[in-house]
């Protein structure tokens, strides 16, 4: 039994005759921020998808805190600490930021009177707190990020994985995600983070996990990734862009 | 507003409409008896299709569940119908687990589920119609054994009429519960976004079977009321798609997913249909469906969010602005596909 | 209950000849919600006045009956696409609720309109094609039945070659698999919404014809007819045009198996029954795969 808070063994899925994700095995430890990068199509979502139990695994292992939690189905992955947010963001769209907020902070707690103030202090925490009252549809894009990170902080988790947080904003408000992100970190908080934007994973994250066709082809610190020829090649050789 | 005031302006309302005994004639009386009951039975549907935006076209099969059961065990077993209504929400309550886990567990949502519903309240038309213990097409009839409160019938009007207010009742203050609990936020976020809901911890799946089997429990009540009222029951005055449809008519013209929509819908929509029935009904027999219809088509066409949503807006718009509210672009109803704005 | 093998085969026939037309009647309605992902609740509605236009044109004026299609098929056509023009095309982007409301409300203002102009009466026609019976083996069939089902495989594949080979018939399937992609290209999809769904009315013109020198036309006969092709969309899965085929066939065979074992109206029972089956079986619709 590995001492990871989260291990994934052999992780395969296939679609049909696609095979997206293609034994793939990584881990995050306590405090730590893992990148998972790779050219569109190589797997990230997906992995994403079948961690946080969007999905189901066609084969291999997902440990969290010691159980074997592939398969299981979103909800239930959520209850034992693994909350995720969508690269395109999805709000309640009809009802107000703290709102949204709550329905996270229902996870945890039964009285309305504790929801509403776990869900004030993670609008807090994402800088929200004075957008309580408008309802999602009329946020920006930024506060809908905002809003994203604070539903899911509201769960209360061990691990938070984050998908393409910076994707559509721009370079301003990339670094306020940034600032957000890395404050949530030094507070304690694992991250498990998908990003096509290269100034965040290099400036974020602890160790990285590259993905090119659904398999791993590299790991190691920014440092390491940055240096390593396959890496290199998985990305000249696909048009991807790989700077902000 | 307070909790204890949201829960006080309903019982406030309805103790004044409970005055109205003193008052009107029996004809009028009737009248607001046809207003709660449909009030009550579009609420119960509301909690399905309006928090949880599950637009089921098939509640008419619990409303003939409850009234059905009610009526045969009256004939039978000489059964108190107390006790029957409880039998019959309990009935119901299962068979909308069943229907809610037989479509939702594969997925199935929006239009579709509208159909499938529809198929199945018109196959229990059917059921019904062949069936020799429920009288067939014919229907059944409750036995008169005696009047009071212990027996659910009365000698007068106004007996029913307190039955029904207390129903009514109880169902806006269920609606107004719920939408400050748990489960009524779990349900809202169903509706709004079923993906991130599931990501949030939402049991989605339970969450809406448990949702129908609710909804369906009290439309199981509110057909016991009906059958006890008017005292006869056949096929298609409680199965089948007609009633369905104006069974949530009410609500969508109200205001959908709002405590008061049902009550403000069936308050407006119910003396104009009995009046169309009563001053047309020899001539123009169908007249008052029609009218029921062309307000459909028109309020879908230009207040798509009911009289309550027209209400709340003109209420956003006199009350000054909160900091960053821009004016509500879309003109779409209690939204049940988020829209993703600005880029990504 | 006894009944001979003759009784079934009998059954088979006409429930197949039957079916044919149900498939013609889902047809319009898989493909109007393959376009615009739009159920129209009063599809039987429409059905229901093209059996009237036939009607008024067979007893009324002496029209023989198969040449009303003349009349009911662009008749239809005009009516969706003016019914679609005013009501649905406004709420194209509203919420699914919305659009369902929408044509549950015109659905019941075609009935209760036809209850007001032509009373609650069951009207049929007499016809000298009714008289004429083929035999094959044990089994009997009208002349009407037969020409109903070869008229409905004939519409059906006139309308899919339509939709496969022509200009039209192409901007309409670009517009149902991508209408933004399709506005790019040039196609103005707004028109092709139109055309769908006027040709996804006109379908149930041909039907009309069909159907009524066998069948018969009330007020509420479109909520029947109607409700048959919810039930056969749905069995052949969505928006699929083979699916829908096969869906007809399956219903017309269980509605008729169900009426020669069955008495009266325990049939629907029957086709109900099965129906609830796929859903909690196959709820894919009876030719898709099973998801990976």
């Amino acid at each position: 039994m590995s001492a990871h808070l989260l291990a994934v063994e052999n992780l395969t899925r296939r679609f049909g005759g696609l095979t997206a994700v293609n034994d793939v095995s990584f881990h995050v430890d306590r405090g730590e921020v893992v990148g998972l990068i790779g050219p569109n199509g190589a797997g990230k979502t997906t992995i994403f998808n079948l961690v946080s139990g969007a999905l189901a695994p066609s084969a291999g292992v997902i440990t969290f805190k010691g159980e074997n939690i592939a398969g299981l189905k979103a909800h239930q992955i959520c209850k034992r600490g693994i909350t995720r947010t969508f690269q395109v963001v999805q709000p309640f769209p009809d009802i107000t930021a703290l709102e949204n907020v709550m329905i996270g902070a229902y996870v945890r707690h039964g009285s309305r009177t504790a929801v509403e103030k776990a869900a004030q202090q993670a609008l807090e925490r994402v800088g929200m707190g004075h957008k309580a009252g408008v309802l999602g549809k009329d946020l920006t894009l930024m506060e809908l990020k905002r809003l994203e990170i604070g539903k899911a902080l509201a769960t209360e988790p061990e691990l938070l994985l984050l998908d393409e947080m910076a994707a559509g904003l721009t370079p301003v408000e990339i670094d306020d995600m940034l600032t957000l992100v890395r404050q949530l970190n030094a507070e304690g908080m694992t991250l498990l983070v998908v990003e096509h934007v290269m100034k965040v994973i290099m400036n974020l994250c602890h160790r990285i996990t590259v993905l090119n066709f659904g398999a791993k082809i590299a790991e190691g610190t920014p440092a390491e990734i940055s240096r390593n020829q396959a890496v290199l090649d998985a990305y000249l050789g696909g048009e991807e862009e790989y700077v902000a | 507003m307070s909790a204890w005031r949201e829960y006080l302006v309903p019982v406030v309302v309805f103790a004044l409409v409970g005055l109205l005994p003193a008052v009107l004639s029996q004809y009028w009386l009737h009248i607001v008896i046809l207003i709660l009951m449909w009030a009550f039975l579009s609420s119960a549907w509301n909690i399905l299709g309006g928090f949880a935006g599950q637009h089921s076209l098939g509640h008419g099969l619990f409303m003939g569940i409850g009234a059905y059961l009610t009526a045969y065990m009256a004939n039978t077993f000489a059964l108190n119908p107390w006790i029957s209504l409880v039998l019959g929400a309990l009935l119901a309550g299962l068979a909308g687990a069943f229907v809610g886990y037989a479509t939702f567990r594969s997925g199935i949502k929006g239009a579709y589920f509208a159909l499938v519903t529809i198929a199945i309240t018109e196959a229990a038309v059917y059921v019904v119609s062949n069936w020799r213990a429920l009288g067939q097409a014919s229907g059944l009839s409750v036995p008169l054994v005696g009047t009071g409160l212990s027996r659910l019938q009365f000698d007068s009007k106004a007996g029913f009429f307190y039955i029904i207010l207390v129903l009514a009742l109880l169902a806006v203050l269920l609606s107004q519960w719920l939408s400050r609990r748990r489960f009524g936020y779990r349900l809202i976020a169903v509706r709004e976004n079923e993906d991130a809901a599931e990501a949030l911890g939402v049991d989605t799946l339970m969450t809406k079977i448990q949702a129908t089997a609710l909804s369906a429990a009290l439309c199981a009540v509110g057909g016991t009321f009906y059958v006890q009222y008017f005292t006869y029951v056949e096929p298609r005055s409680v199965f089948g798609e007609t009633i369905s449809i104006q069974i949530l008519l009410y609500s969508i013209i109200g205001g959908l997913g709002t405590v008061w929509g049902p009550i403000v819908g069936a308050a407006v929509l119910v003396p104009i249909a009995e009046w169309v029935r009563g001053t047309f009904g020899q001539t123009l027999s169908g007249l008052n469906v029609f009218v029921y219809g062309a307000i459909l088509v028109l309020v879908m066409l230009f207040m798509p969010r009911g009289i309550v949503g027209v209400a709340r807006s003109l209420q956003r718009r006199i009350r000054p602005r909160r900091e960053g509210v821009e004016p509500a672009a879309s003109s779409a109803g209690a939204g049940d596909t988020a829209r993703e704005r600005g880029g990504a | 209950m006894t009944f001979s093998s003759d009784v079934i085969l009998q059954a088979l026939a006409s429930g197949i000849l039957i079916g044919g037309v149900f498939a013609l009647i889902s047809i319009g309605l898989t493909l109007i919600w393959g376009v615009m992902k739009i159920i129209n609740f009063a599809h039987g509605e429409f059905l229901m006045i093209g059996l009237y236009i036939a009607y008024f044109l067979i007893t009324g004026w002496g029209w023989d009956p198969y040449l009303t299609a003349l009349v009911t098929i662009p008749g239809l056509f005009l009516i969706g696409a003016l019914i679609f023009r005013v009501t649905i095309r406004p709420i194209l982007k509203d919420p699914t609720m919305n659009q369902i409301m929408l044509t549950l409300g015109v659905s019941l203002m075609l009935q209760s309109g036809a209850q007001m102009l032509f009373k609650a009466d069951v009207l049929s026609v007499q016809t000298k094609y009714k008289t004429i019976i083929m035999n094959l083996g044990p089994v009997a069939v009208s002349l009407p039945e037969i020409i109903a089902f070869v008229g409905s495989v004939a519409t059906t594949l006139i309308l899919y070659y339509y939709l496969r080979t022509t200009d039209m018939g192409r901007s309409i399937r670009a517009s149902a698999q991508n209408p933004a992609a399709a506005t790019l290209m040039g196609i103005d999809v707004r028109t092709t919404y139109l055309l769908a769904f006027g040709l996804g009315s006109a379908t149930l013109g041909a039907a009309a014809t069909l159907l009524l020198p066998f069948y018969y036309t009330s007020p509420t006969v479109g909520m029947f007819l109607g409700l048959i092709a919810f039930v056969v969309v749905v069995l052949g899965g969505m928006g699929n045009f083979l699916g829908a085929f096969v869906g007809g066939l399956i219903i017309g065979l269980t509605e008729s198996l169900g009426a020669a074992l069955f008495q009266g109206s325990l049939s629907r029972v029957f086709t109900f029954g099965i129906f609830i089956l796929f859903l909690l079986f196959r709820p894919e619709g009876v030719l898709a795969r099973r998801r990976a």
